[in-house]
């Protein structure tokens, strides 16, 4: 009994800790937008579509900057690392990072989903 | 043709649902007649299942293209070794070979001999058998992996080039072995617990089929870590994606139910928890599914708009009360002891129960939490890597600490004598290498690692070496002799010991790896150079080439260490034209003491301009993660042929 209180105690204690740092929130472009200010400076995931004709790779200093629409609002991002290898204009992803009052999510990390065009011979 | 495979997985339905129901009657005390007929309609759905396998197997081999399946996951130039992943690719495929697998084992516990006799093998073929009927209805009615493509194509679409690797080949069937396995452990604990008797030879019974599905579902883990670091060209093995935790969870869950059993048959000890810790052992090798098809969203991996998980989260729900229902119905059976003492073999072997048991729950809560979060109204959240390192790391590293201990516990108490005996030299050897590790300066999580490895290692060499020296004394055999018979004399301590030190291994490689990997990225042009650690990549060459598949860039890397020359390596980066993609093709140098590793993410494939953008990581120690998963693999292998000794010489 004792023993299975501490535990949930420590247990408790250990995912409270981990949780903290670790918890962003997951949002569209749109549902960013539709919040104002409101998460700005916040860990965030944004899924949206890479937009055409908006990647910029400047393989020279690492930098890729891109925009991502859904919704029909667009964000601007910039990523510093190395292109992701199916990364392309029209991909879905996600970026993890945070969006700051100068109008640019900086990302930490680029989770792209495989092409929708995988899907399309799916059909049921 | 293929509507022949149709039908035949259609006329399995109603033979399982025969099978069901005959196996109950006929465990109630049925006539020889029914005993008869429930034992052979089992037979009967896996030919049929078999039939209904083989001939999509053949067209899968054959490429013919007028069957959906095949025109979405194989390709005219696809090698023949990997048509056989195309096949579990596909969401209906891949229900299908589980399903199959779980006809095939149903048919197995009806044609052992030594299961003609006792009530409690047609109880669990009737469960076995219901399983069944869950899916062959989904792959024959729900997705019908026969069905006929609208408009059959010339050549397939292809399957994707990230799964045309030999870790895929093995990996998805390893772990549907193990998750039907389970189904057959289930299925044994079910019937025990209706017709209330789990005598000696059950028990036996219940852990041979145990070891099988744990070892089998833990080195299918293990090649999924193989594959990703190999082919994923991240860089890592382990992402905590949902898709991984799946295969996880339930591994975890059956290493917890298989030391709750090694208990049960020393001592009378965590009876209901081990009841409890099968049935989720089970119903987690259901969310695997249910994650894969995307009950839960998986940002990296899945299957895309699969229609299952709702019929999988009803099958585990089903699951959960029904089990749950049995259990409440046989709680007066048998009284719990209670362990003597806490230090002692019991008492660790409960704590290890529980923190495995901790382990997973965390791991489950940050697994669906994103996903409960949104559905309580809440804002959708995501949780990143850190969060699980964080909250599993600690756990894990406690549970390696105690694989140490609990080979030299005693039975019931131990004594501050016996565990000075047993620990105070290798105390000291502990502290001394540490002593040198901090004099040295290779880094203080090394510390760590040799206290929290180091402890459980040397002290089963230690027991191992007590063992071999006193048969050499005592029987007078020489030390190898005597190192093997110490083995064959008690193979399932023996064994679990090898699967001991595989998982230790496999800890040394994933704490070395996480917390002493160098990682760079740059962008270069022939001949310039980067530095990482005490390695200098130089770039050399590029060479571009073109095939009907896809057109290549490899890259010649020169690699030397301090100053000398180590070697030539050739990481690539491909377009595939049937993907329209790039996938990029690693490059791994192995040593014992670390891995180069080399990834081309970004190339122009510009015969002018042949500046390339290169990952290189140094991982140290990563080779014996998969060392480790070949002990871990021994070891199962070992425990496993013992069981089945013992279930033979149960008999008579």
């Amino acid at each position: 009994m004792v023993a299975g209180l501490i535990l949930i105690i420590v247990l408790g204690y250990l995912f409270y800790l981990s949780f903290g740092s670790s918890v962003s929130y997951y949002v569209t472009v749109s549902e960013f937008f539709a919040r104002g200010t409101e998460l700005h400076d916040t860990n965030l995931r944004v899924a949206g579509e890479i937009a055409n004709n908006s990647v910029e790779w400047n393989a020279e200093d690492l930098e890729l900057r891109f925009v991502i629409t859904e919704g029909g609002d667009d964000m601007m991002v910039l990523y510093r690392g190395a292109k992701p290898s199916n990364f392309k204009a029209g991909s879905s992803i996600l970026v993890e990072g945070k969006y700051y009052a100068d109008g640019v999510f900086r990302a930490s990390q680029l989770i792209l989903k495989c092409p929708s065009k995988y899907e399309s011979l799916e059909l049921e | 043709m293929a509507e022949a495979g149709h039908i035949a997985l259609i006329l399995a339905l109603p033979v399982a649902v025969f099978s069901a129901v005959t196996s109950l009657v006929g465990a109630r005390g049925g006539s020889g007649r029914i005993l008869a007929s429930a034992r052979i309609s089992a037979i009967v759905v896996f030919v049929l299942y078999t039939l209904a396998l083989a001939i999509i197997l053949y067209a899968f081999f054959t490429k013919d293209f007028s069957i959906r399946a095949v025109a979405e996951h194989a390709s005219r130039d696809l090698p023949a070794v990997y048509t056989l992943s195309a096949l579990y690719a596909g969401k209906a495929g891949s229900m299908f070979f589980w399903g199959w697998l779980i006809s095939l084992f149903a048919t197995w516990l009806v044609i052992q001999k030594r299961n003609n006799n006792g009530q409690g093998i047609l109880y669990a073929l009737a469960i076995l058998a219901i399983i069944e009927v869950f899916y062959v209805a989904l792959v024959a009615f729900r997705v019908n992996i026969f069905a006929r493509h609208p408009s059959p194509p010339v050549d397939g679409f292809g399957l994707n080039p990230l799964l045309q690797n030999f870790g895929m080949l093995i990996h998805p069937p390893l772990l549907y072995l193990g998750f039907a396995g389970f189904a057959v452990v289930f299925a044994l604990a079910m019937s025990a617990l209706i017709t209330r008797s789990a005598g000696n030879e059950w028990t036996i019974r219940v852990r041979h089929w145990a070891i099988f599905s744990w070892c089998t579902l833990g080195i299918g883990n293990i090649v999924g870590m193989w594959w990703s670091y190999n082919e994923l060209g991240w860089g890592g093995y382990w992402a905590w994606d949902p898709v991984e935790n799946a295969g996880l969870m339930p591994w975890l869950l059956g290493t917890a139910f298989l030391h709750s059993v090694a208990m049960r048959r020393q001592r009378n000890y965590l009876q209901t928890w081990s009841f409890y810790l099968i049935i989720f052992t089970f119903v987690f090798t259901l969310l695997s599914p249910f994650i894969t098809h995307g009950g839960i969203e998986s940002p990296l991996h899945g299957f895309y708009g699969s229609p299952f998980p709702p019929y999988i989260l009803a099958a585990m729900l089903i699951t959960v009360f029904g089990s749950m229902w049995l259990l409440y119905r046989r709680r007066d059976l048998e009284r719990e002891e209670k362990p003597a003492s806490l230090i002692s073999r019991e008492g660790a072997f409960l704590l290890t129960n529980v923190i495995l048991a901790a382990l997973v729950f965390v791991i489950f809560l940050g697994t669906v939490l994103p996903q409960v979060s949104e559905a309580l109204g809440g804002m959708k959240i995501a949780l990143d890597r850190g969060f699980f390192d964080r909250s599993c790391g600690p756990l894990m590293l406690i549970l390696v600490f105690f694989m140490g201990v609990c080979p030299v516990l005693g039975w019931g108490k131990s004594t501050w004598r016996s565990a000075k005996r047993d620990f105070l030299y290798i105390m000291i050897a502990i502290l001394v290498i540490n002593a040198a590790i901090f004099i040295s300066g290779i880094g203080r999580w090394y510390i760590a690692v040799v206290t929290v490895c180091g402890f459980p290692l040397f002290i089963m060499f230690q027991e191992w070496y007590r063992g071999v020296k006193s048969r050499h004394r005592t029987i007078g055999e020489n030390w190898i002799r005597a190192f093997f018979a110490l083995i064959n004399g008690s193979r399932a301590r023996y064994g679990g010991f090898l699967a001991h030190i595989g998982v230790i291994l496999i800890a040394l490689g994933v704490i070395a790896s996480s917390f002493y990997s160098l990682e760079r990225t740059a962008t270069l042009d022939i001949g310039e150079s980067l530095n990482i650690g005490k390695y200098e990549f130089t770039y050399q060459e590029l060479r571009l080439k073109q095939d009907n598949v896809k057109a290549s860039a490899v890259a010649a890397m020169l690699v030397s260490k301090n100053g000398g020359m180590a070697g030539i390596m050739y990481p690539s980066y491909d377009y595939w034209f049937s993907h329209r993609d790039h996938f990029a093709e690693v490059a791994v140098r192995t040593t014992p003491a670390e891995d180069l590793f080399v990834s081309l993410v970004w190339t122009g494939f510009n015969p002018e301009d042949k500046s390339a953008t290169f990952r290189v990581l140094v991982n140290p120690l990563i080779v014996w993660i998969w060392v480790g998963g070949g002990f871990f693999l021994l070891g199962g292998a070992v425990a496993f042929f013992a069981e089945g000794r013992q279930l033979d010489s149960a008999e008579g």
